[in-house]
């Protein structure tokens, strides 16, 4: 009895901590396990091999990443979907492209409700499911849509918060130049 | 002593944890559009209330007013007027401006295509009265379906379904009901969390076959 209270004390505690407030630059994100199956389009984006079943955000071949938090449910996030395509294309296709690179969460989405809102908008980013809001409490339990860039950590492992904005863009241009400057690829 | 300190840190530290556990609305994901302007009740009793309707049998016909948005205004709606002509998805939700359906019903704006396919007009029901609803769905940026009034005699509809909570609101509750007027599914899902997608398309999968095109909804 003794052992088993023991135990899940000890795994409740080392369960991934999670930003505790709103998340601000410097803030250094656990790196957690993605457990999700890739099309084999999206493993290449992020630089994993193809037939990947769950990841580490470390293991993502890039020196910036950009997340999103979205949800099929959102109906900014349903508004904004065009928008944050085309940056996605302007991104992936510019000289920092292979450096910069982007993964959509879906806030409380099951696979079913990511793919409803990939084949909509025929989004063009990874984009995986969260279901439980696992990965969504790990980057603070912000409101949808909410944009971060990440840098890698000096120490290799893992990414800290660059940029965070909770809500939709105004400009356009303005942002993709924001995230590139966040990334300092700029 | 000791094991009494470890389980009482074992229950503080886990509920925050726990995947399945109701969140507040803000964790929730709550979309930026809702989230400064929504009442958090904190966690609910999941289900308070007993289905009154079972599978195979006749759905209970009802009249309600509704609103359109976008057509534009007040239209009343008998669900008997469906047979025949449609499988019809009654979508019963706490109330309005409450915080897990304020993005519900946006999600299936975004899956109408999927629900026309499968034949399905939804019907949207709630126990707030019609200019409540009409704001709401208004603030919603509109919606495809009706959203029915079921507010006097107050929830008459829900008691008839058997989804009225014992405070007066309504179960986040999914009435399927095929063409023929028989109810095909029917539960009332966790207040807290939204009902999934999938699972739902699943439902009216074994209801209707759709084009061939149509992807399949995953398992549950």
């Amino acid at each position: 009895m003794n052992r088993l209270a023991a135990t899940l004390a000890l795994f409740f505690l080392l369960a991934a901590p999670a930003l505790a407030a709103k998340p601000k630059a410097g803030d250094a994100l656990p790196d957690v396990e993605v457990k999700v199956r890739l099309a084999p389009a999206e493993a290449a984006h992020l630089g994993l091999p193809a037939d990947t079943k769950s990841f580490r955000l470390s293991h993502i071949k890039a020196e910036a990443l950009v997340v999103e938090i979205f949800s099929m449910y959102c109906p900014r996030c349903q508004a904004e979907a065009p928008a944050v395509n085309r940056v996605f294309e302007r991104l992936a296709n510019s000289p920092q492209g292979q450096k910069i690179k982007f993964l959509a969460i879906g806030a409380g989405n099951s696979a079913f409700e990511v793919d409803v809102f990939r084949k909509k908008f025929q989004a063009p980013m990874p984009m995986v499911p969260d279901a439980d809001y696992v990965l969504h409490k790990i980057f603070g339990s912000v409101g949808t849509p909410s944009y971060f860039v990440l840098r890698r950590a000096p120490t290799g492992r893992g990414f800290s918060v660059a940029f965070f904005q909770e809500g939709q863009f105004e400009d356009e241009n303005a942002f993709f130049e924001q995230l590139l400057r966040a990334a300092a690829l700029r | 002593m000791k094991t009494h300190a470890c389980l009482l840190l074992a229950l503080l530290v886990a509920p925050g944890l726990l995947a399945c556990e109701p969140v507040p609305a803000r964790a929730q994901g709550q979309t930026m559009e809702m989230k400064d302007m929504i009442l958090d009740p904190g966690p609910l009793k999941p289900v308070d209330s007993t289905l009154k309707v079972r599978v195979g049998e006749m759905a209970p016909d009802f009249t309600l007013p509704g609103v359109l948005t976008d057509q534009g205004g007040k239209r009343s709606v008998r669900l008997s007027d469906y047979r025949g002509r449609k499988n019809v998805m009654l979508s019963f939700v706490p109330a309005a401006f409450t915080p897990v359906c304020s993005d519900q019903w946006p999600g299936y704006n975004l899956a109408k295509e999927l629900f026309e396919e499968y034949d399905t007009q939804i019907l949207g029901i709630s126990v707030d009265n019609l200019p409540s609803l009409f704001g709401w769905a208004t603030q919603m940026r509109g919606l495809w379906f009706p959203v029915l009034s079921d507010f006097w005699p107050h929830g008459a509809v829900a008691q008839a379904y058997g989804v009225l909570r014992t405070d007066g609101t309504t179960e986040r509750a999914i009435i399927l009901i095929d063409k023929k007027g028989v109810v095909r599914f029917a539960r009332s899902f966790n207040i807290n969390i939204r009902p999934d997608l999938g699972l739902i398309m699943g439902e009216l999968h074994k209801i209707e076959e759709p084009p061939a095109e149509t992807p399949r909804a995953g398992k549950h």
